[in-house]
């Protein structure tokens, strides 16, 4: 019969989750795990022989460690690998699957200002920073990392009627809107060339009433 | 369109080319455990010149077509790995139709540079045994498409 010492300590799911190139390590552990276990991350890139120690998440009872700084290079493509150490378990280690974060990123909705007015709508969108620097050190927006990307913008009129505008600016008006309305905007960020698009940024605005009479 | 200096290649949608390869992208990296080794390195992909990349991205196809891909395909036994291969095999063979790098004579210190960065990978390739080395620079097409798409205008 097995013993538990046999078996070794639960550790499944190891993957990065990278939003905006925040690159977070993941890992769970699993229905009969002990509250003991302690897991130990290390990285390196794919083609380095050296796995690196990650500092902070070592034997952590954590169960996700931020490797953003570590995977930061663009052009580069990575591997994590997690060890859980469990009283009268076997030790176990798992590996992630090749990691790009230009591939696997996904974009988060747009921060964006949503300005009623008389007979019109504004909406300004705020560029997105990422942790991404340049050789100069100059922190990336999601528009210099992603040349194709534009914004697609829609306003919810009524159950039938909506109207669309999109670009690569960050300034839009909605125009020739009925005063004192109220009106669902959406906006969204699209990367076709990586397949790329965010859940919309949701803003529920009324017009102002119309006071010149 | 691709504009690798001087050289243009319509009609080829980089998207499809990366759909095509995300969906067989973790069974076939799976399969390659030397994560110690990478083919195209930085020396080969880094910092080339646009009148380099025609050259370049040439040798680099064909030996996809002729080598990779030609002994790849035995080795496939999945209907969904075969449908993105063939996608991948195919774009290949009509971009490579669509170049061609010049042949002056004034041209050749930049072919030579890029041949030089080719046989960095052939070398690194050929270092290797054959079977191991076919996977690995099968599950390296996202290396080599995220360098293409550098001279991707859409």
């Amino acid at each position: 019969a097995r013993t538990t010492e046999d078996t070794a300590c639960p550790l499944q799911y190891v993957k990065f989750q990278s939003r905006n190139f925040e690159n977070i390590l993941v890992w769970d552990s699993g229905p009969d795990s002990s509250p003991d276990t302690v897991y130990s991350v290390e990285y390196k890139r794919y083609g380095d022989r050296v796995w690196l120690a990650k500092a902070g998440c070592q034997r952590t009872t954590q169960k996700s460690c931020n490797l953003t700084m570590e995977t930061g290079n663009l052009t580069e493509l990575y591997y994590a690998r997690v060890k859980a150490v469990c009283p009268g378990r076997k030790q176990n280690n798992k590996t992630t699957d090749r990691f790009s974060s230009l591939q696997h990123t996904t974009i988060k909705p747009p921060d964006v200002t949503c300005i009623p007015k008389v007979r019109s709508i504004q909406m300004l969108i705020h560029p997105t920073l990422t942790p991404i620097r340049s050789e100069n050190g100059h922190q990336l927006t999601l528009e210099e990392i992603f040349r194709d990307l534009f914004y697609r913008l829609e306003l919810r009129v009524n159950h039938t009627y909506q109207m669309h505008l999109e670009g690569k600016q960050r300034e839009y008006e909605f125009l020739g809107l009925t005063p004192d309305t109220e009106f669902i905007g959406a906006i969204t960020i699209l990367a076709p060339m990586w397949s790329k698009e965010s859940a919309p940024y949701v803003c529920r605005v009324k017009t102002l009433p119309d006071r010149t009479w | 369109e691709f504009r690798f200096g001087p050289c243009r290649v319509e009609g080829v949608v980089l998207p499809e080319l990366w759909e095509a390869f995300w969906a067989v992208k973790n069974t076939v990296q799976a399969q390659d455990d030397i994560t110690s080794v990478r083919l195209l390195k930085a020396q080969v992909l880094q910092n080339v010149s646009d009148a380099e990349s025609c050259y370049l991205v040439h040798s680099l196809l064909k030996f996809y077509l002729n080598t990779v891909f030609k002994n790849y395909h035995s080795k496939i036994a999945k209907v969904k790995i075969l449908k993105s291969f063939s996608s991948l095999a195919n774009n290949f063979i009509d971009i490579v139709s669509k170049l061609q790098p010049s042949k002056d004579k004034d041209m050749l210190s930049i072919s030579e540079s890029a041949h030089r960065r080719f046989m960095l990978f052939r070398r690194a390739f050929k270092q290797m045994d054959t079977e191991v080395a076919l996977v690995k620079a099968f599950g390296e097409v996202d290396i080599l498409l995220t360098w293409m798409q550098k001279f991707y205008q859409l």
